[in-house]
């Protein structure tokens, strides 16, 4: 039996604190990272995005295929990862900026729960508002081929894979957002 | 009936591809060593880096501590003496960027390799121990998170991209060692070269 939202929310609060602790031994073996990218790589043959189908950190169903005529950034990324950890709040940062645009971003994390994911979460400045997905098994990472966290797609409104970034990227560098605006309709 | 990773296992060419194995050292563009001093000291751990830069491409090396080591996967579901193997495996942490090759690179950790007193030894695979994990009876979410944490056993990086992870060589804590990185840019092999490592301990 499921807990009811308000009692899952409480929950998620009660062991915050402690998973904070735990989340800080990823964190510290980050330590000395190197700078993070500032541009995605174009696809030189853009193909058919591998279907995407996951319940979000709130039970919630998300299909990419629903998101036929936005832009989409596909995120594979874990908690414990510290170019991962580095790179979430740029997201959150593009999203606010191009949302109303027709950006979506979903953020797929690989192997975790959802209550690892909402400690984690709880730490960034901004905390990221668009949905966080669910890939337990790893299975969606697999079927969309990353060998390496974090690594990150864009997919263009007529559903194919066109930008791919591998490592952590600074995804609202001027550089970066001038990669997505052709895409996207003018404001 | 756990699966021993030989620590020092020598290294042999691939069977399928003998001759390329044994050319490939002399064929590759090789990079001088990178100076024995390490690059960088974590000034709150002590943990070295060592750092080169090779055709466009950067490699480090950063030291793991065991204690380090231990607690992320004590955090992430492995039992005390299975996180207690991993730890005194000679744990790096191991970024690789391609910051301005002539194209996308491509490599593979099997065609790596780690020097230790004039030997050539292969690195354990990630295949290598994730069986060892399974025969212990190390949970499956655990094993993912450990599969998801080690720097990927192949993968290609166009100019600009780049990863990290750990890697491990198996050599007890303490041992020095030179790391040999091997990868492919449009069909030439290109090497860049750690000298003097030092496992932590």
């Amino acid at each position: 039996m499921s807990a009811a939202p308000t009692d899952r929310t409480a929950l998620r609060w009660a062991v915050l604190l402690i998973l904070l602790a735990i989340a800080s031994a990823g964190a510290g073996i980050g330590a000395e990272l190197p700078p993070l990218s500032h541009r995605l790589n174009v696809l030189a043959e853009p193909a058919p995005a591998p279907p995407l189908r996951l319940k979000d950190i709130d039970e919630v169903d998300h299909d990419l295929a629903d998101l036929r005529g936005r832009l989409v950034l596909v995120n594979f990324w874990a908690t414990w990862c510290p170019p991962c950890r580095r790179e979430m709040p740029s997201m959150e940062r593009l999203y606010q900026e191009l949302r109303d645009r027709g950006l979506t971003v979903l953020a797929v994390d690989v192997g975790e729960d959802a209550d690892t994911i909402f400690a984690f979460t709880g730490q960034l400045d901004p905390a990221p508002t668009f949905p966080l997905l669910l890939d337990p098994d790893a299975q969606a990472a697999a079927d969309w081929g990353v060998k390496g966290l974090p690594t990150s797609f864009v997919v263009d409104p007529e559903g194919r894979v066109i930008l791919r970034a591998v490592g952590g990227t600074e995804f609202d560098d001027p550089a970066a957002i001038e990669q997505l605006l052709p895409y996207l309709p003018a404001p | 009936m756990p699966i021993a990773i030989p620590p020092h296992r020598p290294r042999r060419p691939a069977r399928s591809f003998p001759v390329v194995a044994v050319l490939l050292p002399a064929l590759a563009l090789t990079a001088p060593a990178a100076l024995a001093e390490p690059t960088r000291v974590d000034p709150e751990t002590g943990a070295l880096t060592w750092e080169t830069q090779a055709h466009g491409v950067s490699l480090s090396l950063t030291q793991l501590l065991p204690d380090q080591v231990r607690a992320f996967y004590l955090n992430r579901g492995f039992a005390p003496d299975d996180a207690e193997r991993f730890a005194l495996a000679c744990v790096s942490m191991t970024v690789l960027r391609n910051d301005a090759a002539p194209g996308e690179l491509s490599f593979r950790l099997a065609d790596w390799e780690v020097r230790q007193t004039d030997q050539a030894l292969a690195l354990p695979s990630l295949d290598a121990w994730l069986s060892e994990w399974e025969a212990r009876g190390v949970p499956q979410s655990a094993r993912l998170a450990f599969r998801w944490a080690q720097f990927p056993p192949e993968q290609s990086y166009a100019p600009g991209e780049w990863n990290q992870g750990m890697l491990a060589t198996g050599l007890p804590p303490a041992t020095r060692f030179e790391l040999i990185a091997r990868w492919t840019v449009a069909g030439q092999t290109y090497e860049g070269r750690l000298a003097d490592v030092r496992c932590a301990d």
